[in-house]
């Protein structure tokens, strides 16, 4: 296989850990994944030798912290072919589809636009604008999935129209691991004169996210869904979108000038330039440090290798899973459009059940809803149980998972 | 091997009592029934679960019968099973006093930590069933307090839990 899990196992402290008296097997890495040293050093390390407040002051330690924070920019923006300043800090994907539906969407949407979503989408990316639509009197439309997990393309061209002023989709399913075709989506979108958004956090954490090649307007992504802190994340902005933004929250950081006009008794507010107009407040300089080790982990593997290991691994899971005949495994087995997530359910068994009984063997995975109700009437599912994959998992693992799953099939 | 062996030979704490495997194997009074007094739908805010409860209710306000319909897990299934057996004979007032999440758990043997609320579900449907009952007939027993009870909380009706749900 194409990277070294043993070697990268050694850099996770947690795996020291036995649950249940059992070695630690960590398969919930599509709700959040485990750090690296290097990442928890690097957090650690700023607090212990640069702390201070960012842009704020000219004392030597608050430069050397703006600096690290900068680069951090930097570095994330170079992950995802950006811009520095096309990157804004948020707390993770959740702010920064929020910041996108209340900067832009308050100011740029009116009664009757549409916002075009899909039946996939996870609550953070459904939520928000379902909150604005109700603001702005524009109308959420869903686009229908098919039975294989995909995206309708023919309803989504159906239903994508002059009124639609904004696509917002997930690149990657939270529940199935369907990898959506992003490009094609993004032109289809574009040559309606619409923008798109691009839920990103569970893509950007398993394989090359390129805003360029993509052509989106919009990418939110979490730190904490590719090896870094969590309370951090970033939201991808194209350049010419700022223009169309208002503020998001205020405070310091986001102003260039208040002055305060005497002849009106009020201030006159001038605001920051992007990125920083975006970032009221104290930012999260620790996280943004640990978010840019956990990138630099990332780019020392390289992010197709990430991809094609996971993909090896969930091929490898897909199959030894057939051996469990009480099983059943949703969404595609087509690794070619599917990332390391499996969701499935255990005949007469309830997914809590599944979980609960797999963690007595130390294996850690999800069951319920997965924070995507609409995906769940429509497949029409109670709940289902979840697997997702990342680097440092082996396919020894895999191998106990199917034993454990045998065992449980039997209670 | 099946996984009470693997569980015995691996020394694992197996996480449900022998009590609620067993109910959960052989459930009693599992399924529909036809033409019930009442039916109480209530679904789990903690996991999103659901459980039916249907009930014959006589002139006297005993219970004649009593069955439930789940998809829930085997905590629930097993709490619903003995909450069955626990009011099935019973007037409705001394179901009312009698039936407690504590008792159910301690009937079943005791539940894990995260499974608690499994069991508190079957107490409170029924207990909404039961004033169901009541609102139905335009009658409003003095035993029966006028706020909902915890347990009833823990126990949502349908459209409740969808938006409890949509907001997670
Ligand atoms: C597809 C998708 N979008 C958004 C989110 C929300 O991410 P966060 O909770 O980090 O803001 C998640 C994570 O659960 C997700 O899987
Ligand atoms: S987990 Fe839902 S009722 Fe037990």
């Amino acid at each position: 296989m194409s990277l070294n899990p043993s070697k990268i196992r050694g850099d996770f402290p947690i795996f020291q850990r036995k649950i249940n008296n059992n070695p630690l097997i960590y398969f919930d890495n599509a709700a959040t994944t485990q750090k690296p040293i290097q990442v928890i050093d690097s957090i650690k390390n700023f607090y212990e030798k640069y702390n201070a407040n960012v842009h704020r002051a000219v004392y030597s330690l608050s430069q050397e912290a703006t600096e690290l924070y900068e680069d951090s920019r930097e570095k994330i923006a170079k992950f995802i072919n950006a811009e520095p300043s096309e990157i804004i800090f948020t707390r993770g994907t959740t702010e920064a589809i929020n910041l996108i539906a209340y900067s832009w969407g308050l100011d740029n949407l009116k009664q009757n636009d549409e916002i075009l979503l899909t039946e996939m989408e996870h609550h953070s990316n459904l939520i928000p604008w379902e909150i604005i639509s109700k603001r702005t009197e524009a109308i959420t439309k869903y686009v229908k999935i098919n039975e294989n997990s995909t995206i309708n393309l023919k309803d989504f061209e159906n239903k994508l129209s002059t009124k639609t002023k904004i696509v917002s989709i997930s690149h990657v399913s939270n529940v199935t691991g369907v990898i959506n075709d992003i490009k094609n989506i993004s032109k289809i979108t574009h040559e309606n004169n619409s923008l798109i958004l691009i839920d990103g956090a569970q893509s950007v954490p398993h394989m090359k996210v390129d805003v360029k090649e993509l052509d989106i307007d919009f990418l939110a992504f979490s730190a904490h869904k590719m090896l870094g802190p969590t309370g951090i994340g970033a939201l991808y902005c194209k350049k010419k979108n700022f223009e169309t933004m208002g503020p998001f929250q205020g405070g310091g950081e986001m102003i260039k000038n208040v002055n305060f006009n005497s002849k009106i008794q009020k201030p006159e507010i001038q605001w920051n330039s992007p990125p920083w107009k975006f970032e009221a407040g104290t930012p999260n300089i620790a996280g943004s440090i640990g978010f840019m080790e956990a990138v630099k982990y990332l780019d020392s593997i390289g992010i197709e290798k990430v991809s094609s290991y996971e993909k090896d691994l969930t091929k490898y899971a897909l199959n030894r899973i057939k051996e469990c005949k009480k099983t059943i495994v949703y969404g595609p087995l087509d690794t070619s459009i599917k990332c390391g997530i499996i969701s499935f359910n255990v005949q007469g068994l309830s997914s809590h059940d599944v979980a609960l009984f797999a963690d007595t063997f130390g294996i850690m995975i999800r069951s319920g809803y997965h924070c995507a109700q609409p995906l769940h009437q429509v497949i029409k599912l109670q709940s289902s149980a979840r697997a997702s994959f990342y680097i440092y998992n082996t396919i020894e693992e895999i191998d106990r998972f199917v034993e454990v799953l045998k065992e449980i099939e039997q209670f | 091997m099946d996984l009470q062996e693997l569980i015995n030979i691996s020394r694992i704490p197996l996480p449900y009592s022998q009590k609620v495997i067993d109910l959960f194997r052989n459930p009693k009074n599992q399924g529909k029934m036809k033409n019930p007094t009442v039916i109480a739908v209530a679904g789990n805010p903690a996991c999103g679960d659901m459980i039916t409860f249907y009930m014959k209710i006589n002139d006297q306000e005993v219970i004649e019968k009593i069955t439930f319909e789940s998809y829930g897990c085997a905590a629930n299934i097993a709490t619903a099973s003995i909450v069955t057996e626990m009011v099935n004979g019973l007037n409705l007032k001394d179901t009312w006093k009698e039936l407690s999440w504590k008792k159910v758990v301690e009937e079943v043997g005791g539940l894990p930590n995260v499974k608690s609320h499994c069991g508190i579900l079957a107490v409170g449907a029924v207990k909404r069933g039961i004033r169901k009952y009541y609102q139905q007939k335009g009658l409003v027993p003095n035993w029966i307090p006028r706020g909902l009870t915890s347990e009833e909380k823990q126990a949502l009706e349908e459209e409740e839990l969808a938006e409890k749900l949509s907001k997670k």
